[in-house]
This record gives C-alpha cells, sequence and structure tokens, in this order.
C-alpha cells in the first residue's frame, strides 16, 4: 500500500460504482465458479485428500528440518 | 496515527509483501524444477525444502503483510473501507493467505510422498505446487499492481463518509454536543 494521502485524492470525483470494480467483480466471480465447478465435476481430484492414500493418511518420514 | 509511525508500518506492509512476492517465485521456481527436472535427487531435495520453506518464510510473510496492510489502511485517511482498491486488495491478501494455510497440508504430504517416490510418480507430485505456486504469483503480482497504480472509486460507506452532513456530525461529536 504506497502512501499517497496528500496528492489529493480526497477530491476525487465519485460517482457510482467505477466500471473497473464491476469488471473485476465478473472476472472474481467467473474463476470461483470455474472453481467450484473443477471442486464438484473433477471427481474430487484437487485439494489435500488427493495426497493421502486410499487406506488413510500418509505416513510422515518425520522432519529432518526440526 | 502519527506520520512517522505511518511509514514504518507502510515500510514494513512493503518490505513483508515484496518478500511473500519473491517467496513465491523461489517456491515456483523449485516446483517448476520438481516437476520437469530429469534428476529424482534433486526433486526430492526441491519437495523436502518445500515444507520448511512453506512454514518459515511464506506463512509468516503472508501474515505479516496482512497485519501491516490492515494497520497502514486503518492509520490512514485510506481507511478499510473507504476505497474499492484497499477492499479489493485486502480481499486478494486475505484469499491467498487462507489457501496458503490450507495448502500447508499438502506441502507437509507431498514432501513425506517424495520420499518414497521417483521417476514419473515424483514428477506428477511437482504439478500441485506448481499450479498454486503460478496462481499466488499472480494474485500477489496483481495486489501490487492495485497498491501502485491505486484506481480511483470510492465505496458506498466512503462516499456516506464525504457527506457534509456527516462531517458536522463527527464535528458536533468532538464538541461534545448531541449530533
Amino acid at each position: 500500500m504506497i502512501d499517497r494521502q496528500s496528492s489529493g485524492s480526497e477530491g476525487e470525483p465519485d460517482a457510482g460504482t467505477p466500471r473497473w470494480v464491476r469488471v473485476s467483480a465478473i472476472v472474481g466471480g467467473v474463476l470461483v465458479l470455474l472453481l467450484l465447478g473443477l471442486l464438484l465435476f473433477g471427481g474430487g481430484q484437487h485439494g489435500p485428500g488427493r495426497h493421502m492414500s486410499a487406506g488413510g493418511e500418509l505416513v510422515s518420514q518425520g522432519q529432518p528440518w526440526r | 496515527m502519527k506520520p512517522g509511525l505511518r511509514r514504518a508500518a507502510l515500510t514494513a506492509h512493503i518490505a513483508f509483501s515484496v518478500g511473500w512476492l519473491g517467496a513465491v517465485v523461489v517456491f515456483l521456481v523449485q516446483a517448476v524444477l520438481a516437476a520437469t527436472g530429469r534428476d529424482d535427487r534433486l526433486a526430492q531435495a526441491v519437495f523436502l525444502m518445500m515444507e520448511p520453506t512453506a512454514w518459515f518464510v511464506l506463512v509468516p510473510l503472508s501474515l505479516a503483510s496482512l497485519v501491516t496492510g490492515i494497520v497502514s489502511a486503518l492509520g490512514t485517511t485510506w481507511g478499510l473501507w473507504r476505497h474499492y482498491w484497499v477492499v479489493l486488495k485486502l480481499l486478494l491478501n486475505l484469499v491467498a493467505t487462507v489457501v496458503l494455510l490450507l495448502y500447508t497440508r499438502t506441502i507437509n504430504l507431498t514432501s513425506a510422498a517424495a520420499r518414497t517416490s521417483s521417476g514419473a510418480e515424483l514428477r506428477a507430485l511437482g504439478l500441485s505446487p506448481l499450479i498454486h505456486a503460478g496462481g499466488a504469483f499472480v494474485v500477489l503480482l496483481v495486489a501490487l499492481a492495485i497498491a501502485v497504480y491505486k484506481p480511483q472509486g470510492r465505496t458506498r460507506y466512503g462516499r456516506r463518509k464525504l457527506r457534509p452532513d456527516h462531517f458536522m456530525t463527527v464535528c458536533h461529536k468532538v464538541g461534545g454536543k448531541p449530533a
């Protein structure tokens, strides 16, 4: 967050929601829908669960960096 | 917030945020090496390094960036909910931090799985870190661009704060009179 407090931003014209906010909201919504679609129709292939073995959690081999 | 303190908070926020972006780039390069390299030992070493990198670099930097960002916003006239760009940047930071915290579990399990894997199986483990690090890089780059360009636009709350009647209310409150 770069400081621009003294650049006169308080006097900017503000009427309604700017176009860039609407475009960002649409892009964000599409991305969320895509992600949900992947989660729902991807056969559960996304997320931490896919790194577990069928019989349960994968057994940790220890953490040598500790 | 006093000017000196405000600048200190801003400096910390920039340092933590840029550090986070840099760490994500390193993580991304590690993921590319793990997913595409031909050397199994190198790939295993990379997977083993991902776990401490996530816990000791990525997670602390993400949390520090989030906290200092909120402090910087609240300590200045930008506020946290007055401008769309601040709200959007907070949202991106929050999403990136939450996804990272959830993903640490996968990183732990991937590191453990890499110890006993080799060849194509080992390469396949690198795909998930590659996708997540790539996504994190894009999100942080967008957040950085937003912070630099500061696109105009006030939220409804921000516009209300600008109204003369709100200003008068604040003046009355400061003077101890009923609004």
